[in-house]
C-alpha cells in the first residue's frame, strides 16, 4: 500500500491548491485525504479524475504522497471490478493486446513503414540502444510522426539504434495509475525479460510517461534511461546533427508533467527549440515547475467525465494567442492530443519537437 | 426419403411479413427445388406468387415462432408433405432460435447465416471472423437445416403466372416449456446511441451549434439516432451520452453515417465495428475515407439540405 | 439455482487481416493473442448474478484443448464456484458435435443444473445455434437472445429476447432450460490480474472428451475457406448534389435502415 502515510496529512490543502482539476470538477484531493484518514467512504467515480500530474505530491510538506492515494483507491475499485466502462476497456484491451487502444500487437511496428530507410531489430544491433515506441505513437496515426521523426535525427547523426518491433508491450505507466497493480506487473515483466533477452544498454525513450516509469518503477535495471531530447542535444551540442536555417514561427513550449516536474527534464527541450529558432521559444505564464497539465495523464485519456468542463488545454490555447504564438511546441504524444483539439480550433498549430526539428535540418 | 421441396419458414412480426423473408425466399430459389411457405394465420404482406405452395398453420405468431413449438410443426409438415431437402429460416433472433432447437431435434446438419451458394460444388458460404474470412459448408446428411442472411438472396425471387396451392397444417397445440406473453417496446427516454441500428453522427466540420436542429431534422426524419464525436460535446453542441469514441461510446449499428467528421483515431475506435461506414466529409484526404465503405466528398450542410429536402418529400 | 455457463476461448481478429493457408484448408491463426468469447462474459456475469441474489453455484464448462484453462480462471475469478474443462484437440466446426458432446458429458457426469447459459454466439464462428442443439438433445426448453431476466420463480423464468428493430418478446420458460445470453444484458465486471491469479489456486477439473464420444459427429464439413470480395478503402459516390443525394438513400434503403 502507498497510503501509509495519509495520517501524516496536516491539512494544509496545498494538494487542491496546486491540482488541475481542483475548483472545476467534483475533485478535492485534500478532502480524499481527509476520508481517507478517517476511513470513510469516497465516492467511486472520484478518483477517476486525479490526472497523475503529479503535484501534489511534488509540493506536498509532509510527504504524504496524494497521488499515490489515489491509485489505492482506484486499485481497490478494481479488485472489486467496479470501474467506469471506458476504463475498463483500456485495461482488458491492454491485456490482450499490450495496448490500451486493442490494436492488433502485429501492427504496434506498422509506423517504421512511413520512413525511407529500416530500422534494425534490437539483436541486430551491436550497441544495443533501443528506441522504445510507446502505445500511442505506434498507433495513432496523428503521434506515428514523432518515432519516425526521431529514427530520422538519430540516423543522421549516425547514431545505431534498434526495436522491438511487435515484441514491445506497453511500459504499463498509465497501466499503473489507473490501479492495475498486477497487469502493470505483467508487463514489465514482459519487457524486462526482452530487455534482458536482447542485452539492452540504454533506452531512447520518446514518451515522457515510458522514460518515467523505465526509470522509477521497472526496479534497478542496470540501463540508462533517457528522454529522446537528452539525446539530442548532445548531439546538436556535438555538432553530430546540424540544422539548416531557422524554423521561422512564434513558438510557445509546453512542459508535459512527465517530463518536466516529475523529472526535471525542462531544459533539454527548450536547448533543441532554441536552436531551431535561432532564439528561446516563448513561454507560458505557468511553466516549468508550474506548467498547467493537458489532463491526459492517469488514465484520462479513457475516462469519460460525466460533465464536460472548460478543459485545461483550452486555457492553454487561449494565452498561447494572446502572446502572439503560431505554435505550441511540447515533448509528449498525450500533451499533443488533448492541445491540438482546441489549437485547430483558434487557427493555431501543434507541433511536438521533433516536428520542429526535421523542418530545418 | 426426401419429397424433393424447399421449406421456408416465415418470420412474422406484429402479422406483417417480414421483408428478410425474402432472401430465404430467394435461396430456395437457387436451390432449384419447389419452395412451400410455411406461415401462421392472419399475415400482411405475402406475395404469394413468389412461392409454389404455401402451407398455413392455425396459431398465432407468438406461437408459431416458439422453438418448441416449431418441432411440433416440423412433425406434423414432414408426414404430411413428405420431408423436404432443406429447411430454410431467415438469420433473425427467432429464425436463428428454431432453426437451432430443431436441427438438434432431428439431429439434422444446419449452417447459419448463409449468404452465398455455389451451385457447382454445393456449398454455403457461411461468415467466419466478422465476415474477415468464408468457409464453405457441405451438408452431408438431409434435410438441411438453413438460416439465411439478411440482404443476400432476395434478388433471386421470381413471380409465378398463377396462385399456388394453400393447404392447412392445423391446429398446434402451444408448448408447456415455452409461452409468448408479450411483445415489449424498448424503454424511451435517455437516449442509447448504442442501441441504434442507424446512427447518425456530426463532427465539428458542420460548423457552429446553430446547425444541430437542422441535424436533429434529418435524424428524425431518416429515423436515425443523433450522435457525434467528442469536439461536438466539448464545445457543448450537444450532450455527452451521445458522445462515439474512447471517451465516449462504442457503437456497432447497422449504418453509422458520419457527417463532418474527420475521423480522429479515439472517434474511429469507438465506431469501426459498424456493418457499414459512410462518410461525408468535404475533406477528401481526411481520414476516415479510410474506414469507410462508402465515401462522399461534398459540402456536408449542403447535401444535408437536400437530404432534408428528399426524405420529407418523398 | 445451479447454473451451467459454457465458455469458450476465441481468437482476438478486430483488425487484424487473416491469411488463408494451404489452398484454403485452413485460416492462419497462431499469432493471434486469445480471449473469452464477448458473449460468453456476459452469460458468466448474468449467472453470477443471479446465484448472488438468489443462492446456489455457477459453474463454467469450456470444451477446447489445455489453453481454454484460460476462460475458467477468469470466469472463476467473476464468481464462478467451479470450472470444468472438456480437452478436445479437436477443433468442432459443426455445433451439432459440439451439442452433442455437451449433451453427453452433462448426462454422464450428472451434472446438476437447474439453468444452462451460452452466448448469443462465439465471436469466431458466429454460428448462434449451440445452446438451441443442447436444449433439444436435452429436450428442455430454450430461449435465445435473452436480453433481460425478468423473474426467476422455483419452476420457471419469465424472461425477455431481443428482436429486431428495438422490439423483444417476453417469454415464460419451464426450468430446466437452455437461454442463449446476449450482450448488454448486464455490465460485465472488471477482473484484475490479481484476481485471476487468485482464481488460478481454485482447482479446475479435466475431463477428456474422448470419454464422451458417442455419436459426437460432424453433419457439416468446411470443404473451403474463402477471402470475402476485396474491398479497396470507400467506395467513392460522386456527382452533382442531387445524384449524390439519390444514391445515398438508395444505400441507406439497400441495408435495410431507411424505408
Amino acid at each position: 500500500m502507498n497510503s501509509e502515510r495519509v495520517l501524516a496529512c496536516m491539512q494544509c490543502g496545498k494538494c487542491t491548491g496546486s491540482c488541475p482539476e481542483a475548483g472545476k470538477t467534483p475533485f478535492n484531493i485534500r478532502m480524499i485525504v481527509r476520508k481517507k484518514q478517517f476511513e470513510r467512504a469516497i465516492e467511486e467515480g472520484l478518483p477517476w479524475y486525479c490526472t497523475s500530474c503529479n503535484t501534489c505530491t511534488i509540493r506536498c510538506p509532509r510527504d504524504v504522497k496524494p497521488s499515490e492515494v489515489i491509485i489505492d483507491l482506484r486499485s481497490a475499485l478494481i479488485e472489486d471490478g467496479r470501474i467506469p466502462a471506458t476504463i475498463q476497456k483500456a485495461l482488458e484491451n491492454t491485456f490482450v493486446q499490450k495496448n490500451p487502444w486493442g490494436k492488433p500487437r502485429s501492427k504496434r511496428a506498422d509506423w517504421t513503414e512511413k520512413i525511407d530507410f529500416k530500422i534494425p531489430h534490437i539483436s541486430e544491433t551491436k550497441e544495443k540502444r533501443l528506441l522504445f515506441t510507446c502505445c500511442i505513437q505506434a498507433y495513432d496515426p496523428r503521434c506515428m510522426v514523432i518515432p519516425a521523426n526521431v529514427s530520422r535525427l538519430l540516423r543522421i547523426a549516425g547514431i545505431e539504434f534498434g526495436i522491438l518491433g511487435e515484441e514491445e508491450a506497453c511500459c504499463g505507466n498509465e497501466i499503473r495509475r489507473m490501479g492495475e497493480a498486477g497487469l502493470f506487473e505483467e508487463l514489465r515483466e514482459e519487457n524486462l525479460a526482452n530487455l534482458k533477452k536482447y542485452g539492452v544498454k540504454e533506452i531512447v525513450t520518446l514518451s515522457p510517461h515510458c522514460m518515467n516509469t523505465f526509470r522509477k518503477e521497472y526496479g534497478d535495471l542496470g540501463i540508462r534511461v533517457l528522454h529522446y531530447s537528452e539525446v539530442v542535444k548532445g548531439l546538436l551540442e556535438s555538432g553530430a546533427l546540424k540544422l539548416k536555417g531557422h524554423y521561422d514561427k512564434r513558438v510557445v513550449y509546453h512542459d508535459p508533467c512527465f517530463l518536466g516536474k516529475q523529472n526535471a527534464i525542462f531544459d533539454e527541450p527548450r536547448a533543441l527549440l532554441a536552436k531551431a529558432l535561432g532564439s528561446n521559444p516563448l513561454e507560458f505564464s505557468r511553466m516549468r515547475e508550474n506548467s498547467l497539465c493537458c489532463e491526459g495523464g492517469g488514465g484520462r485519456m479513457f475516462f469519460d467525465v460525466e460533465t464536460t468542463y472548460q478543459r485545461n488545454s483550452e486555457v492553454r490555447v487561449k494565452e498561447a494567442l494572446e502572446m502572439g504564438a503560431e505554435v505550441i511546441a511540447t515533448s509528449c504524444p498525450f500533451c499533443v492530443m488533448n492541445l491540438e483539439d482546441p489549437a485547430t480550433e483558434k487557427g493555431i498549430s501543434v507541433k511536438e519537437v521533433s516536428e520542429i526539428l526535421v523542418e530545418v535540418i | 426419403m426426401s419429397a424433393g421441396y424447399v421449406l421456408v419458414v416465415a418470420e412474422v412480426r406484429r402479422g406483417l411479413f417480414e421483408e428478410r423473408n425474402l432472401d430465404t425466399i430467394g435461396l430456395g430459389r437457387e436451390l432449384g427445388l419447389p419452395v412451400s411457405l410455411l406461415l401462421p394465420e392472419n399475415v400482411n404482406g405475402v406475395d404469394e406468387l413468389l412461392l409454389d405452395r404455401v402451407l398455413k398453420v392455425s396459431a398465432d405468431e407468438g406461437t408459431f415462432l416458439n422453438p418448441l413449438v416449431m418441432v411440433s410443426i416440423l412433425v406434423k409438415v414432414f408426414e404430411s408433405q413428405g420431408q423436404p431437402d432443406f429447411v430454410l429460416f431467415t438469420h433473425s433472433s427467432s429464425g436463428a432460435e428454431c432453426a437451432a432447437y430443431a436441427a438438434g431435434h432431428f439431429s439434422a446438419p444446419l449452417v447459419t447465416d448463409v449468404s452465398g451458394f455455389d451451385q457447382s460444388t454445393g456449398t454455403f458460404f457461411k461468415s467466419y471472423y466478422s465476415d474477415k474470412v468464408f468457409a464453405q459448408f457441405k451438408s452431408t446428411s438431409s434435410p438441411t437445416f438453413l438460416t439465411v442472411r439478411s440482404g443476400s438472396f432476395r434478388e433471386n425471387v421470381t413471380r409465378n403466372q398463377a396462385a399456388p396451392a394453400v393447404e392447412s397444417v392445423g391446429d398446434i397445440a402451444p408448448a408447456e416449456g415455452r409461452t409468448f406473453l408479450e411483445y415489449v417496446e424498448e424503454a424511451g427516454g435517455a437516449v442509447d446511441i448504442t442501441k441504434a441500428e442507424f446512427l447518425l453522427s456530426v463532427g465539428r466540420g458542420i460548423g457552429s451549434k446553430d446547425e444541430i436542429p437542422r441535424y436533429e431534422e434529418l435524424a428524425r426524419a431518416m429515423r436515425a439516432v443523433l450522435s457525434c464525436s467528442r469536439p461536438v460535446v466539448d464545445k457543448l453542441w450537444l450532450p455527452k451520452e451521445r458522445q462515439v469514441g474512447t471517451s465516449g461510446k462504442t457503437v456497432k449499428p447497422k449504418v453509422y453515417l458520419a457527417m463532418a467528421i474527420s475521423g480522429a483515431f479515439q472517434h474511429i475506435a469507438g465506431m469501426k465495428d459498424a456493418d457499414c461506414i459512410i462518410a461525408i466529409n468535404k475533406d477528401p484526404e481526411a481520414p476516415i475515407f479510410q474506414y469507410a465503405h462508402f465515401g462522399i466528398v461534398a459540402d456536408v450542410n449542403k447535401l444535408r439540405d437536400k437530404l432534408i429536402e428528399t426524405v420529407k418529400g418523398s | 439455482m445451479e447454473i451451467v455457463v459454457f465458455t469458450k476461448r476465441v481468437p482476438v481478429t478486430q483488425e487484424e487481416e487473416l491469411r488463408i493457408l494451404e489452398d484454403g484448408k485452413a485460416v492462419d491463426l497462431r499469432k493471434l493473442p486469445h480471449r473469452m468469447n464477448d458473449w460468453d462474459n456476459y452469460g458468466v456475469e448474468e449467472a453470477v448474478r443471479m446465484v448472488e441474489k438468489g443462492g446456489g453455484g455457477v459453474t463454467s464448462v469450456a470444451i477446447g484443448d489445455a489453453e481454454a484453462d484460460e476462460v475458467l480462471r477468469r470466469a472463476i475469478a467473476m464468481g464462478a464456484r467451479d470450472g470444468f474443462l472438456l480437452e478436445t484437440e479437436e477443433v468442432l466446426h459443426d455445433p451439432f458435435a459440439r451439442a452433442t458432446l455437451a449433451c453427453n458429458f452433462l448426462k454422464k457426469e450428472k451434472i446438476p443444473f437447474d439453468a444452462l447459459f451460452t452466448g448469443v454466439q462465439a465471436e469466431d464462428d458466429q454460428f448462434a445455434c449451440f445452446g438451441g442443439m443442447l436444449a433439444a438433445m436435452l429436450k428442455i426448453p430454450y430461449a435465445a437472445q435473452v436480453i433481460g431476466v425478468d423473474s426467476v420463480e422455483k419452476d420457471h423464468l419469465v424472461v425477455r429476447r431481443e428482436l429486431e428493430g428495438g422490439l423483444q418478446e417476453r417469454v415464460k420458460v419451464s426450468l430446466p432450460c437452455v437461454l442463449s445470453v446476449q450482450s448488454g444484458i448486464n455490465e460485465p465486471r472488471y477482473v484484475s490480474i490479481m484476481g485471476v491469479r487468485k482464481a488460478s489456486k481454485v482447482e479446475r477439473k479435466v475431463f477428456k472428451a474422448s470419454n464422451y464420444a458417442d455419436n459426437v459427429k460432424s453433419l457439416i464439413e468446411v470443404t473451403k475457406w474463402a477471402y470475402p470480395p476485396k474491398k479497396e478503402g470507400a467506395a467513392m459516390i460522386a456527382g452533382d448534389v442531387n445524384e449524390v443525394c439519390g444514391k445515398l438513400l438508395g444505400i441507406l434503403k439497400e441495408k435495410g435502415v431507411y424505408q
